[in-house]
């Protein structure tokens, strides 16, 4: 048993050292200055101040991050930041014992499922005192995109830019199976358009991400995933579940989804990705990823509305990411400075492209528009399509929710694998997961 | 003359005491809290808060994966811990042989179990067994044409496992190897002279005399296979799917601890997994004595 705990152990420990092997390239480059704002150092102190910051993504994601950080120390020479990233599951067993510890690093790239966990918890610092000092500007800012990151009414992360759902499709595909896409699609011409494709050898998608679509579906319905207070489902009629199961299961027995199989096997790339290799129709995601995935089609694919999301305006749009800072920082000025240029700087957001999702400031939206490339530019006039015809997100997750994600995933596998009936997959999942979120009661 | 050698001892601790050190800090603390652990609520993120036996009750009444996560275990250690052995016995009598290059090959039938439980034997594995691998190509080639995923299919995902544990058969076959050069071959001799044949040979000669090795090699290769984390870990993608059917036991700890933040759980199952093997080697060497042939002693 101990193997388990030292392979975790010194799994941990190479991911650090790799960590800060890596953040050894990012050393200060001292020297020109004659650039630098005066805006972005006044009033603060010229010692020198180390940073850490921290995110995960992918490798083009690091190598941007990378410049922007290039770009702040040359702005900033008395600011040295030390850089940790990794991959998203990585990224998020490395924070927990290093707030456990006491050492998280001072600026955090936060998720919403996490967000709870660590807010909830006080790691993370209060940040509305520092908008109100003017050291983070959000007048360019709208409440609702900052709202996103506020728990028990506390500010403690801001929203690096918004994401809606989308789905992105293969026209010439559609074409050949005699598809014609209507705007406002729901399940029902889903299932339809699956029909069509299975008839021509592909398959609509690979699948729909399950703690993704079915909250969202419930959201059609007009009923939310987590109750307020977080200590249950938010709803009780396992109706919804059944109706959207049934749906799903049918489409998977029909063939119109990816064999669950393969499905495990998938590595979650966009080269790796069943539309890119020609073999689905659609593929469901975050808007941001929408240029990723057209990035590896090389051939023309198209961004579209969700399924379903006309139903109640099931449609929300998400922070896609927020930036936060450690409760236990020795520099929260010093950070508190870096996510304000992160935020707000132009010259920083031309090398960031949107690629944390659409930027939550009207001014660097605007200043980005005429540099986009056209793949871009659709994910931003979407996602402002999407800010009028969506209703309010959902407030975070609550603290166990991963634990309530993996349970739905693996009691739909379940269902899909006919080891249980679709009632009975609701049934256990609504009772299982109540007694997960049960633990939240004080 | 007393004090004196009080002094031989005490540079003797100190040269010492880097390895009491860190067998202190890092061994003997670790365990001993873990044990506290046990017993409480721990996330991380907030104290340890006493609960008693709560872990340890919801274990064993209120987890259905804790036994599911057992039985998957159970299959894995009971499917390639003999298979195994077989393997490496089976290998080590054909290497046994005085054939030209003798060498390249033991060196070779022994590289698998060197880069044994990487990384990276593990995505070459998913590679081999998954939809479009080359198992299935070869099937092909013998007319056999499937798209099944063996990896990613309930049944024959922990199969797959017992085949990577097999095919790194090499340091037991090592050790059957220096067990085989250890029988004298003047026995063999006597056997031929009064007619024995070869099933005969191995059934009274080689078995009976490598038994002790055979008693080793089982329980160092018993705990070791319920210890088992790396290969599941990464050809489920730590999640021990599908159907949890690879969900091993480490790795269903492993999740605990690490995906959902329960320290104090993942600590009560360390420790009845340790009490677990230690009750199963105790059992193996109860039983040696009915089976393991000492020619010291004559056994039983």
């Amino acid at each position: 048993m101990k193997k388990a705990i030292t392979a975790a152990l010194s799994s941990a420990l190479s991911a650090a050292l790799l960590l800060t092997a890596c953040g050894g390239g990012a050393s200060s480059s001292s020297g020109s200055t004659s650039g630098s704002t005066p805006a972005a150092t006044s009033g603060s102190s010229k010692d020198p101040v180390t940073l850490r910051v921290a995110w995960w993504g992918g490798q083009s994601r690091h190598d941007y991050t990378l410049k922007v950080i290039d770009l702040y120390m040359k702005k900033n020479p008395n600011v040295k930041i030390e850089t940790e990233y990794a991959a998203f599951d990585d990224y998020w067993k490395k924070l927990a014992p290093q707030a456990a510890a006491g050492g998280l690093p001072d600026v955090i790239q936060m998720d919403i499922s996490y967000l709870t966990q660590y807010g909830g918890r006080g790691q993370l610092e209060d940040l509305d005192p520092y908008i109100k000092k003017g050291t983070i500007h959000t007048g360019d800012i709208n409440e609702n995109s900052l709202s996103g990151g506020k728990v028990d009414g506390k500010l403690v992360a801001l929203n690096l830019g918004s994401n809606a759902l989308q789905a992105t499709v293969d026209p010439q595909m559609l074409k050949d199976a005699g598809v014609t896409l209507k705007q406002d699609w729901t399940f029902a011409d889903w299932e339809e358009i699956g029909a069509k494709l299975k008839a021509k050898g592909k398959m609509i998608a690979a699948d729909l991400r399950h703690d993704v679509y079915f909250p969202f579906y419930l959201r059609g319905k007009g009923q939310k995933m987590y109750a307020a207070d977080g200590t249950s489902l938010g709803y009780s009629d396992d109706k919804p579940f059944v109706e959207f199961y049934t749906m799903y299961k049918k489409w998977y027995d029909s063939g119109y989804l990816l064999p669950l199989d393969k499905l495990s096997q998938k590595k979650g790339t966009p080269e790796d990705s069943e539309l890119v290799m020609g073999n689905a129709a659609s593929s469901n995601g975050w808007s941001n990823q929408y240029i990723l995935e057209a990035a590896a089609a090389k051939r023309p694919v198209d961004l579209v509305p969700v399924p379903g999301w006309s139903q109640n305006k099931a449609l929300f749009l998400k922070p896609s990411m927020y930036f936060s800072v450690a409760k236990s920082s020795k520099q929260k000025e010093e950070a508190a400075k870096f996510i304000d240029f992160f935020l707000n700087d132009i010259e920083a957001n031309k090398i960031i492209k949107g690629e944390r999702g659409v930027p939550v400031s009207s001014k660097v939206k605007e200043a980005l528009m005429p540099d986009l490339t056209p793949e871009q530019k659709k994910v931003f006039e979407y996602v402002s399509w999407a800010e009028k015809n969506s209703s309010p997100m959902d407030p975070p997750n609550p603290v166990g929710a991963v634990e309530v994600d993996k349970l739905l995933k693996d009691t739909v596998e379940q269902i899909l694998y006919k080891k249980i009936s679709v009632e009975e997959g609701a049934a256990k999942f609504r009772k299982e997961a109540n007694a997960i979120l049960a633990k939240n009661k004080k | 003359m007393t004090k004196l050698r009080e002094n031989d001892n005490l540079v003797g601790y100190v040269f010492a005491s880097p390895f009491i050190l860190g067998f202190l800090i890092f061994t003997v603390y670790p365990i001993f809290s873990s044990l506290y652990y046990s017993f409480t609520d721990y996330n991380l993120f907030e104290a340890p808060r006493w609960i008693g036996f709560d872990n340890y009750d919801k274990m064993f009444t209120g987890d259905d994966k804790y036994w599911k996560s057992i039985k998957v275990t159970f299959t894995y250690v009971l499917g390639s811990v003999p298979l195994r052995l077989a393997f490496a016995l089976a290998v080590a009598m054909m290497l046994n042989k005085a054939v030209k290059g003798i060498g390249l090959y033991r060196s070779a039938y022994y590289l698998p179990s060197l880069i044994g439980g990487s990384v990276a034997v593990s995505i070459m594995w998913t590679q081999i067994f998954g939809d479009k691998g080359l198992l299935n190509s070869a099937l092909g080639l013998i007319g056999i044409h499937t798209e099944t995923s063996w990896i990613g299919s309930p049944g024959t995902a922990i199969w797959t496992l017992i085949a990577l544990s097999v095919w790194q058969f090499g340091s037991s076959m090592l050790i059957f190897l220096a067990g085989l050069k250890n029988i004298p071959a003047s026995y063999y001799e006597a056997a031929s002279v009064d007619g024995a044949g070869g099933v005969r040979k191995f059934f009274q000669i080689t078995l009976p005399l490598l038994s002790p090795i055979i008693l080793f090699n089982l329980i160092m290769q018993t705990i070791s296979a319920f210890m088992t984390f790396t290969p599941a870990y990464i050809i489920s993608r730590g999640e021990g799917g599908p159907l949890d059917s690879t969900l091993l036991y480490s790795l269903y700890l492993y999740r605990r601890a690490f995906q959902f933040y329960e320290m104090g759980y993942a600590s009560a199952m360390a420790w009845v997994m340790l009490i677990l093997i230690g009750l199963i080697a105790l059992v193996l060497f109860q039983t040696s004595k009915y089976w393991v042939h000492y020619e010291t002693k004559g056994g039983r």
